[in-house]
This record gives structure tokens, sequence and C-alpha cells, in this order.
């Protein structure tokens, strides 16, 4: 303000009138105004960058000051930042390997019982609704899929093992699994089965033996069955490890279940149909003990399960919350203590004009400065995590952008929470008391 | 001169601490004007209201009774807004040097500049230095505060007072902190600045090594102002 009326050194006759004069200027008393400085700016005002950059370059030079503070602060902000970002991505992974056998299983339409609530403990619907569905002249073909588990014994050490056991028509080329299509030939003769690649390794070396010797019996359930080559599902909650066969072999398999009833009717449209319609009509021409869903319906209903019937949706959530609670908790601490050891300064900087907004500014500004200190690091250390949990667990752990903005955008907000908390402790730098 | 063009004038005014039956007034009914270009030096005895007046000068506390014109600014009523804006114009030296711990001495003063937009960073930086020499430490520019000696510290603080151009220079027992010889030189310098550049002063002191400085020496006592034995009859009216 001072470089816009300048007080005059004595108030002595002045040359012209600046404009725009506040109105506390000597001019406006009546009085001459002072002697505009050679070269006087004709800007007023701050430019946004200018209003922004100095109180946040004078935040960074007090954060740089000292050292040890900083580092403690960074840590800090790394701390909850690996902490968030493992969390959410034990969450994703859990809830995307959970749903890993549905989101194998591709197919246009599928009907399922309305009861079942997960696909590990299906609620049987009779047979016979494969067959109504063909009656829709858009259904080129439906398939029933029938779904248990049976024990597996490691063919390398002889421990057994409960397997997910997918069954149906594998040759009907209405349900895909990825890996599946060049083994259709195989899998039509008798107890022969596809191995799940990304099975977890207490089921036993196969890919390795499948390699070295060719195809090889396995004791599945109390059958002998032969592995004739590998699709690729992943382990989910229910099941460790999937095998895939066709309808035929799965009864002889599983001798105690009944043909007629099914866990899930795949169906497969005419080419061009319009899927939208088909379900709607398939929902009108069915009884009601069945559901149509499309594929990604079918998985999000299982998804839904894991999120919202079981506690693993909280249980992270709450560790992420955790994480960024104490995170804040620290950026205030550091943020607090650094100004109430600084109060005089800042209550001389308040002495000398400088506003309350400022150094509120100066505040926010350090505690975003942490957010992305914080951040830069704790992101890195998250994606060698990922990749190292990642491999010791089997679970399918992946940055990606969206969960990386979503994870900054929470350490910038839990920092700037910090420091418009911290900034309360601005009005104890009381300039009257600093004389 | 007409009252309006006095950088400052005080009228009756009045200041208490504490309410209701705490209430425990500090300035009684205070008169006072500082002429362009004048250094008024204030004494009195410890407790007689002297820094509770600058502080109202000052635009740090608001006011409560009576008229207080600073460069022009009524303070009577005057919003938090204003008193910061007025803030910028006046040139505030404390007893200790309260320089900011983290910025070079050079930074340190640039933050009076840094106030007013207008200037880019090399200005701001060029024109600290100048102030820096004009005090007589050109040279330690780039020194952190700690490694500076209290005089130093102290003019350092004047640099910064006097960078920003104020109105009215404030300063409060700038001495007591320094030793005798290097308390003379940084109030000393305090005045050549302020004369060659005409600003008014008005000093609070103790020290009765510094009052041949003063144009004009007042007292206070007990919240009011009293005549001063050793005023200077020739340079007040
Ligand atoms: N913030 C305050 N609250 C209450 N009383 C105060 C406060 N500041 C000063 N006082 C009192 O006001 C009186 C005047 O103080 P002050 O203005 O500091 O005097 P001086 O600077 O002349 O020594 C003293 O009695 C002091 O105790
Ligand atoms: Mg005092």
């Amino acid at each position: 303000m001072n470089a816009l009326t300048r007080p005059a050194p004595a108030f002595g006759p002045a040359p012209d009138l600046e404009p725009a004069l506040l109105p506390w200027a000597p001019e406006r008393m009546g009085e001459a105004p002072p002697p505009a400085p050679a070269g006087a700016p004709a800007r007023r005002r701050f430019g946004p960058v200018e209003a922004l950059w100095l109180p946040l370059r004078l935040a960074w030079r007090q954060l740089r000051f000292e050292k040890a503070r900083l580092a403690s602060a960074i840590a800090g902000v790394m701390f909850a930042c690996v902490l968030v970002f493992m969390q959410l991505g034990f969450r994703a992974a859990l809830f995307e390997s959970a749903t890993a056998l549905l989101s194998a299983m591709r197919a246009d339409i599928f009907l399922m019982h309305p009861m079942t609530i997960v696909s590990f403990k299906p609620e049987p619907l009779p047979r016979l609704r494969a067959s109504q569905a063909l009656a829709l002249p858009e259904v080129a073909a439906a398939v029933p899929v029938y779904l248990t588990q049976a024990t597996w014994r490691n063919p390398a050490t002889g421990v057994r093992r409960a397997m997910q056991l997918v069954g149906f028509d594998t040759e009907a080329g209405v349900m895909d699994i990825p890996g599946l299509a060049p083994l259709t030939e195989a899998l039509k003769r008798p107890d022969t089965m596809a191995f799940d690649i990304r099975s977890r390794p207490e089921f036993g070396p196969v890919a390795r033996l499948l390699g070295e010797r060719g195809p090889f019996e396995v004791q599945l359930g109390h059958r002998m069955m032969e592995v004739v080559g590998l699709i690729e599902i992943g382990p989910s909650f229910g099941a460790d490890g999937n095998v895939v066969m066709s309808e035929l072999n799965f009864r002889r398999v599983v001798k105690e279940r009944l043909p007629s009833q099914v866990d899930l009717v795949a169906i497969k449209l005419h080419p061009g149909a319009d899927r939208d319609a088909a379900m709607a009509r398939l929902r009108a021409i069915l009884p009601p003990d069945v559901m149509v869903l499309s594929q990604p319906q079918l998985v999000q209903h299982e998804r839904s399960y894991w999120e919202t019937a079981t506690p693993i949706g909280f249980i992270f959530m709450f560790g992420s919350l955790m994480g960024l609670v104490v995170g804040m908790v620290i950026v205030y601490q550091i943020l607090f203590s650094d100004i109430a050891s600084h109060l005089r300064e800042y209550a001389t900087l308040k002495a000398m004009g400088y506003s309350n907004l400022y150094l509120g500014k100066v505040v926010l500004g350090a505690a975003l400065l942490l957010a992305v200190l914080g951040f830069v690091p704790g992101f890195a250390i998250s994606v060698l995590l990922y990749d190292v949990v990642g491999k010791g667990t089997f679970l399918p752990l992946g940055m990606d952008a969206a969960r990386g903005f979503g994870v900054f955008g929470m350490i910038f907000g839990m920092c700037g929470l910090a420091g418009l908390l911290a900034m309360r402790k601005l009005r104890d730098a009381n300039p009257a008391d600093m004389f | 001169m007409t009252e309006a063009a006095l950088p400052l004038v005080l009228r009756g005014v009045s200041y208490a601490f504490g309410e209701g039956e705490l209430r425990r007034p500090v300035l009684r009914a205070v008169d006072l004007e500082v002429r362009p270009g004048e250094i008024v030096l204030l004494t009195g005895p410890s407790g007689s209201g002297k820094t509770t007046l600058l502080t109202l000068i000052g635009a740090l506390r608001a006011m409560q009774e009576g008229s207080c014109r600073v460069l022009g600014q009524e303070l009577a009523g005057a919003s938090e807004a204003q008193r910061v804006q007025l803030r910028r114009r006046i040139g505030f030296i404390f007893q200790q040097h309260n320089l900011l711990g983290f910025l070079t001495a050079r930074q340190n003063v640039a933050m009076a500049l840094e106030l007013a937009p207008g200037r880019g960073e090399r200005e701001r930086l060029a024109e600290a230095g100048r102030m820096l020499a004009a005090v007589g430490l050109g040279d330690r520019g780039e020194s952190m505060p700690d490694q500076l000696s209290g005089g130093q510290r102290q003019r350092v603080a004047v640099a910064r007072a006097l960078a920003g151009r104020p109105g009215l220079i404030l300063a409060d027992e700038p001495t007591a902190a320094l030793d005798r010889q290097s308390g003379g030189e940084v109030v000393r310098l305090l005045r050549d600045l302020a004369r060659q550049r005409g600003v008014a002063i008005l000093l609070v002191t103790h020290d009765p090594r510094i009052l041949d400085l003063a144009d004009r020496i007042i007292a206070m006592e007990d919240g009011r102002v009293v005549p001063a034995p050793q005023a200077d009859p020739v340079r007040t009216g």
C-alpha cells in the first residue's frame, strides 16, 4: 500500500494526484499528495500468481530451515500415504479376486437363482430354464453351468486341498474362459480337465509338470482326472484354485449331483441381437426363480456381497481413515509447533501489515507443500510395495491413475485440514503484546 | 500547518485494560502531536502506559476512547482491514530485533517490500541491499540473524522498518537489549536515516544517553502526558 500513497517525507508540494486514492490518503485530507517516486508502479494489486507465490515461498523457506522437523513431517505424510495406498490396494485386490471366477466366465447373459448371494454357495435352479430361454428367437444357445468344490491332491506332495470345479458344455462355444478355446478338443475326452494356472502354488507345480511330461493324472474327489491344459482364472475368496471340465466329466467326478439342478445358465445371443432387450424379454417369459444378469451385473452381484455383507469393505476404509487421521495429527503437530515457536515472528509480520489472510496462506502453503513432498516418495514406495506384496500374496495389487489421484486428493485434504486447524494458533500471535 | 497534515494527532485518548471490577485505566485523556520529520522521545516510569500508547498509535490495538489520527487515518472506529493497511505505512522497531530466523538479513528487509505490489523480486532485493548498506551492513546481506551481533541485528531491524518508506517510525526501547555503544550507534543511525527521509519518529526510551537526539521530549506518568523536565524549548512549538 505504501507504494500507492507513499506517505510524504515532508508533505511538501507534489505533482499530480494518483487516481484511486485510499480513504485515508493524505490527498483526501485536503493536503498536497506526497511526491510520487520516479517510475511509480502503475499496478496496485498483486497478480494472482504473486499473491500465492510469495506466501508459499515464505512457507517453504520456513519449512526448509528446520531440516529435522521437515523430515519428520514428510515422513508422517509419507506414512499416511503408504498406509492409504496399501489399504485401498488390498481392498480393490480382494474384491477383484473375490470375483475372479465370475469375471473369467464370458457369456452374453446369465441366469442365476435369485437366492444365490455368492457363487461358492449357489442356490440351484432347474435345468429346464435353459431350454425355456431358447424359446426366444434371439437366443442362439443356452448351456447349464455346474459349480462345486472337491478336493485336489497335490501331484508333488500328495496333500489334499479344496478346489473349485466348473463344469459346462465346453464345445458349445456359449461360455468362454481365458485360455479355454484351444483346449476344447482335449476336454472332450473322458476324465480330462483344464487347470487354472493362477491357482495358489499349494496345488502343486502343475504348469511345470504339464510342460515336462505332457498331460498327467491328478486325483480330484475320488477320481483320477487328466490335466490336459491351462486356463487363467485366478484364486478368489471362495476358492484357492479352479479347474474347468466338460459337463460330462463334471458329472463323473461329482456323482451325487442331480443333472437337473444347475447353478448358472450361460446364454449366447445371435450376432447383432440387442442384449438389453433380450434380457427384458427373458425376464418376462421366465418364472421368478431366475435372475437375468449381464456379465458385468453378475460380477457386480458377487462384488456387492463382499462389499456389503462382509466387514471387508469397512475394515479397509477404517484402515485408510486411520492412516489419514494419523497423518493429519502429525502434520498438525508440526505446523502447530512451528507457529508456536515462531509466534514473535508471526506477530512481527502482523505489526508490519501482513494480514491474517496472508499468514493463513503461509500456514496452508506449508501444509500443502508437505502434502506434495510426502506424497511423491509415498507414491513411489507404494508402487514398490504393490509389486513386492502382490507377488508374495498372489493378490492382483496394482497402481492405477484413478487411485493415485484419489489418494493425492486425500493427502492434500488431510494436510489442508491440518493446516486450517493449525492456523487457529495464529490468533495467539498478537502484535499488541510485542513491544 | 493544519492539524490534518501532521503525521500524528491524538486527542483525549483513554485506554483501560480489563472489564468491570477489574477495569484498570492505563491511558487518561492523552493529547499528543508529532510534526512532519520531528523526532519525539517518550519517557516515563515503567507501567506509565508508554507501550500501550505506542500500540494504539501503531494500529495494533483497537481504540476505546478519543481520537487518534495517524498519517491521515482516523483510528477510532477503524476496521481491522484499515488498521492492517495503516500498519504498512508505519515502521516499527521493537525492543527485540524480531527478525525472521529462517531468512537472511536481506530477505528480512525485503519482507517489508513484499507488502507492496509492482516490484519484481530482483528490484526488492536490490532495494533491501541498499537499505542494508545504509545501516552499514552492505556486506552482511546473506548472513542469517543468528550470525549477527545484537547491534547488527537491530540495525537490520532499522533497515526493515525504513525499507517500506513509512510515514512514521515507532520504536519501543530499541536500545534496551543492546550494550551502551551499539545502542547509541543504532539510534543515531535511525535518526540520521529518518532525517534524510524526513520521517517523524516517536521513540520510547528509558536510556538517558540518547535523550540528546530528540527534537522534543515528552514524559508520561500514570497514563498522562506531563511536562518533561529536559524538554528542549527551542525545538518545540
Ligand atoms: N495486555 C495487558 N493486559 C492488562 N494490563 C496490561 C496489559 N499490558 C499492559 N498492562 C498494564 O498497563 C500498564 C501500562 O503498561 P505499559 O503500557 O506497558 O507501560 P510502560 O510501557 O510505560 O512500561 C501497566 O500497569 C501494565 O501492567
Ligand atoms: Mg513498555
